[in-house]
C-alpha cells in the first residue's frame, strides 16, 4: 500500500495534493486567533515534515517536481490566487499575504547574490529602502506615475549597488561582509538625518495607480466589497511570477553556471576563463534591482515608510528567511518567507513573550536542519 | 511494519485535529464586545507599553467586575515594537477586524503618525495615550482620531515661561533629529524668543545614538549660556549631562519629559542629576485625585510590571472607551461622537476635555527637579521653597 502511495504522489497528483495540502493549511492558520489552534498549526507542519522525511514521501514529491515542474508551477500560481480570493474580505490577512510575496522577490534577489554567485550582503534591507524612498519621492516629488516609480525604485537600487560593488569586488570573506554591513549603518543614519526624506519620523506613500484605477479603494464585485488589498496582491504576485521566472531563467542558463562555478571556486574558474568579477557584479546588480524592486511596492502597500523598517536587523531577516529556506532553492526561499512572516505574527497571541518564543523555534530550526527547510538539489543536466 | 502502522495512525490523527480546527474557525462566536490596546510590549520602550497595557486591562477587569454594566468586554492587545511598519500591521489587523469596537494606543510618535491612515480607513476610533507629537491630532482632520495626553507644545509652553520665571535669559539647544526632539526645540524656541529670552545659536542637533559630544559641548561652553536646554530622550541626556560635568560647564541643565525616569537619575547618580530639571504631562500618580486607589487597584491584580508613566493615561482612556460603549452601544460611528462629548470631565489625571480636532484641550503639565536622588514636584522641593537652589542666572558671565 505504501509503495502505491509513493507511485501516486511521485506522479502529477502529488503536485495537487500538496497544493491543496498548503491552501487549507495557510488558510486555517492564518484563520486562527487563539493559542491553541495556533499551537496545533504548527504541531501538525512539523509532524507532517517529519512524517513526510519518514516515510520517503519527500522524495515522491521531489520526483513529482523534476518530471511535472510544468504543473507544479502552475500549483504555485494557483495557491496565493486561491487564497486571495478565499481571503478577498479580509484587509490584514491579505495584507500579510502580500507581504509575504513582496519579501519572497527581496529575497529571490539575495538569493541570486548570496546563492549564486557567492557574493556576501549584508545590506539587503537597504537596498530594499532604497527602492521604497527612490519610488515615493519620484511620485511625490516629481509626480512620476507610480508604475514607472516602481520601476526606477528598481533601477535605482542596481544603480547604488553598482557603486558599492567596487569596495565589496576588492575585498573577499569577512571583509566584504563588513562592508555591506557598513553601508546598511550607513543608509539608516543617511535616512535619519535627511529632512527631505522625512527624517527618522517617515513619510507617507502615496497609493498604486493603473490604468487609471486607484489601489487604495476597496471594489464592489456583486454584493461584496473586496478589499483594496487584493489589487496589491495581484501585483505582488505578478511580480512574484515575473522575479521566479526570471532567476528560474538566469540560474538554468549558462549565466547561471558561470556564477556556481565562481561561488564554488573562483581560482578554478578564472583557470577556465571565466570573468569572476563580471559574474560577481551581474549577480550583486540583478539581486539588488529585485529587492528595489520589491521595496517599491511594499512601500506602495504599506502607505507609510520609515527608516526604521530598514535597519541592519531587517537586512538579517532576509538573510535568515535564505538561510532557513535553503540557500540556492527557490521554492524553499518562498516557503521560508511564508513561515518568517507568519509566525511572529500569529505569535501576537503571546504578547510580550512573542519573539523569545520565536527565536527559540528558529535556534531548533538550525540545530535540525542546518542546510535549511529544503537543501539545493545537484543540477541536472539531463 | 507496525511502528509505519503507528505512524500513519499519528498522522492521521494530526489531519483530523487539522480539518475539526478548520471547520470550528468559521463557528466561532464571542458574546463578548472587543476593545483594543496597541504599544510596544517588546524592544527598549516596553517597560511603558506593558504599564499601560495592564492598566487598559485593569480598566476592563474593572468593567467585567461591575454587576451594573450591560456588556461583558474583551481586551485585545498588539504589540507596535514602538516601529512604524509593523505598528501599521497591527493597526490594519485590529483596524479591520469589526468586531474591535476601539481601541487605545501607542506610545510611539512615529508609529502614530503612520497608524491614524490606518484608522481612518476602517473607521476605528482610537485613543492616543502616550504618543506627543502635535501632528497626531492636528495634522489631520480624521474624527477617529483622539488624543488624551497633551502634545508637546503645552509642555514646552509651560517649560519656556517656567524658566523665564526663575530669571534665566540665553539658551544653549540641543536636540536628537527625530521629530519628538525637533519638535520640541522648534516650540521651546518659539515660546522663548516671544517672550524676550535668548536662544544661542547654533543650535545642535545630534543622532539618538551618539556617544560623545564633546565637539558640542566645547562650542556650546565657550558660548557661555546660563542654561543648556536638550530635548531628546534619557540615554543621550545621561551622556550629555555627565560630559557636561567632564567639561566643568557650569550651566542649568533642563530636560524634556523623555528624561524624567529613573533610568536617568539611576544612569547619572544622585549628585550629578541634582538639580536637573524636566517637565511631563499629568501629575505623579500618587498625587492624583484617585491616584491612591489606582496603584492599589493595580498592585492587587498581580501584574508583572510596575504601572510607567503612561499607565493612567492609558487606564483613563480605556474607560471613556467602556462607559460612551456603555452609554451608545457597540458601533463605532457613536462611540466616535460620544467621545466628543466628553467635556470638563474629572478624571485620574485631572480634567479632560476633547477639542475639534480630538485633542484634550486642558492637559497639566508638572514642573520636576531631581533632589536627592528622586523627582520631586517642584512646588514640593527644597528649591521652591528656597533651601536649596538652582545655578544662579548670569553667573557665568
Amino acid at each position: 500500500m505504501m509503495r502505491q502511495m509513493l507511485a501516486f504522489l511521485s506522479g502529477s497528483a502529488g503536485c495537487i495534493v500538496f497544493a491543496l495540502a498548503i491552501i487549507v493549511w495557510l488558510h486555517v492558520f492564518l484563520m486562527a486567533e487563539e493559542h491553541v489552534p495556533i499551537f496545533i498549526c504548527l504541531v501538525t507542519v512539523v509532524g507532517l515534515g517529519v512524517a513526510a522525511n519518514m516515510l520517503k514521501v519527500t522524495d515522491a514529491v521531489r520526483t513529482s517536481l523534476a518530471e511535472h515542474e510544468r504543473l507544479w508551477n502552475l500549483c504555485a500560481l494557483a495557491v496565493p490566487l486561491a487564497l486571495i480570493w478565499l481571503f478577498r474580505e479580509d484587509h490584514y490577512n491579505l495584507f500579510l499575504i502580500g507581504a509575504i510575496m513582496v519579501y519572497a522577490v527581496a529575497v529571490l534577489g539575495l538569493n541570486v547574490q548570496l546563492g549564486y554567485a557567492g557574493v556576501i550582503n549584508f545590506s539587503c534591507a537597504s537596498f530594499f529602502g532604497i527602492g521604497a524612498y527612490t519610488s515615493t519621492m519620484l511620485m511625490t516629488g516629481a509626480g512620476l506615475p507610480p508604475l514607472a516609480a516602481l520601476l526606477l525604485g528598481g533601477v535605482m537600487a542596481a544603480l547604488v549597488g553598482c557603486i558599492l560593488i567596487f569596495p565589496v569586488l576588492r575585498t573577499s570573506g569577512h571583509y566584504a561582509a563588513l562592508v555591506t554591513m557598513a553601508f546598511a549603518l550607513l543608509f539608516k543614519v543617511f535616512m535619519d538625518v535627511n529632512d527631505f526624506f522625512g527624517g527618522p519620523q517617515g513619510i507617507t506613500v502615496p497609493p498604486m495607480t493603473l490604468f487609471g484605477i486607484d489601489f487604495s479603494h476597496n471594489m464592489l464585485f456583486g454584493d461584496t466589497e473586496l478589499s483594496f488589498y487584493l489589487r496589491y496582491d495581484l501585483l505582488c504576485l505578478l511580480l512574484l511570477g515575473l522575479a521566479f521566472c526570471f532567476v528560474r531563467r538566469l540560474e538554468r542558463s549558462w549565466i547561471g553556471l558561470s556564477m556556481d562555478a565562481v561561488r564554488s571556486d573562483d581560482t578554478a574558474s578564472a583557470c577556465f576563463g571565466i570573468n569572476i568579477s563580471r559574474w560577481k557584479i551581474t549577480a550583486f546588480v540583478v539581486g539588488n534591482c529585485l529587492s528595489g524592486l520589491a521595496g517599491a511596492l511594499y512601500a506602495m502597500m504599506q502607505a507609510y515608510i520609515s527608516p526604521a523598517n530598514f535597519t541592519f536587523s531587517d537586512s538579517l531577516l532576509f538573510l535568515s528567511i535564505l538561510l532557513l529556506g535553503g540557500i540556492g532553492n527557490m521554492w524553499g526561499v518562498i516557503l521560508a518567507t511564508v513561515f518568517v512572516v507568519l509566525i511572529p505574527e500569529k505569535f501576537q497571541v503571546i504578547q510580550e513573550f512573542r519573539y523569545l518564543i520565536y527565536s527559540g523555534l528558529v535556534l531548533l530550526m538550525i540545530i535540525f536542519s542546518p542546510k535549511g527547510l529544503l537543501p539545493r538539489q545537484p543540477r541536472s543536466y539531463s | 511494519m507496525a511502528a509505519r502502522h503507528i505512524l500513519w495512525r499519528r498522522v492521521l490523527c494530526l489531519a483530523l485535529f487539522a480539518a475539526f480546527f478548520y471547520a470550528a474557525g468559521d463557528a466561532e462566536a464571542k458574546t463578548a464586545l472587543r476593545v483594543g490596546y496597541i504599544g510596544p510590549l517588546t524592544g527598549g520602550n516596553s517597560s511603558i507599553g506593558l504599564g499601560a497595557r495592564n492598566a487598559a486591562e485593569l480598566a476592563v477587569f474593572e468593567r467585567n467586575e461591575d454587576s451594573g454594566a450591560t456588556y461583558n468586554y474583551e481586551l485585545f492587545s498588539l504589540d507596535d515594537e514602538c516601529k512604524p511598519d509593523a505598528g501599521i500591521k497591527v493597526a490594519t489587523k485590529m483596524a479591520s477586524d469589526k468586531k474591535i469596537l476601539g481601541a487605545v494606543a501607542h506610545y510611539c510618535s512615529a508609529v502614530a503618525l503612520g497608524t491614524v491612515d490606518v484608522y481612518h480607513r476602517y473607521g476605528m476610533p482610537v485613543i492616543v495615550y502616550g504618543a506627543v507629537s502635535p501632528g497626531i491630532t492636528y495634522g489631520n482632520n480624521y474624527p477617529e482620531i483622539l488624543r488624551i495626553i497633551g502634545t508637546l507644545i503645552n509642555q514646552n509652553k509651560v517649560a519656556s515661561e517656567f524658566m523665564l520665571s526663575q530669571g534665566y535669559k540665553r539658551f544653549a539647544i540641543i536636540h536628537d533629529t527625530t521629530d519628538y526632539g525637533k519638535d520640541h526645540k522648534d516650540y521651546f524656541t518659539k515660546f522663548i524668543k516671544e517672550q524676550g529670552g535668548e536662544i544661542l545659536e547654533p543650535m545642535f542637533g545630534v543622532t539618538s545614538d551618539q556617544q560623545d559630544f564633546t565637539t558640542e559641548l566645547t562650542k556650546i561652553k565657550s558660548m557661555n549660556p546660563e542654561v543648556i536646554y536638550f530635548s531628546g530622550l534619557t540615554p543621550l541626556g545621561v551622556r550629555i549631562r555627565s560630559q557636561m560635568e567632564k567639561l566643568g560647564i557650569d550651566a542649568q541643565f533642563e530636560g524634556v519629559s523623555g528624561i524624567k525616569s529613573d533610568a536617568f537619575i539611576a544612569g547619572l547618580g544622585p549628585d550629578l542629576a541634582e538639580g536637573c530639571l524636566s517637565f511631563l504631562e499629568g501629575s505623579p500618580v500618587e498625587k492624583l485625585a484617585g491616584g491612591e486607589a489606582f496603584l492599589r487597584s493595580y498592585q492587587a491584580r498581580d501584574f508583572k510590571n510596575l504601572p510607567d508613566t503612561m499607565a493612567p493615561f492609558a487606564y483613563v482612556a480605556m474607560r471613556q472607551f467602556l462607559d460612551v460603549i456603555e452609554k451608545v452601544g457597540p458601533d463605532r460611528k457613536k462611540i466616535t461622537e460620544a467621545l466628543y462629548k466628553i467635556k470638563n470631565a474629572d478624571t485620574l489625571i485631572g480634567k479632560v476635555s476633547y477639542d475639534d480636532h480630538g485633542q484634550n484641550s486642558e492637559p497639566y503639565v508638572s514642573k520636576y527637579v531631581a533632589q536627592d536622588g528622586q523627582w520631586v514636584v517642584w512646588e514640593d522641593s527644597e528649591y521652591a521653597s528656597g533651601k536649596r537652589s538652582l545655578k544662579k542666572p548670569g553667573a557665568g558671565k
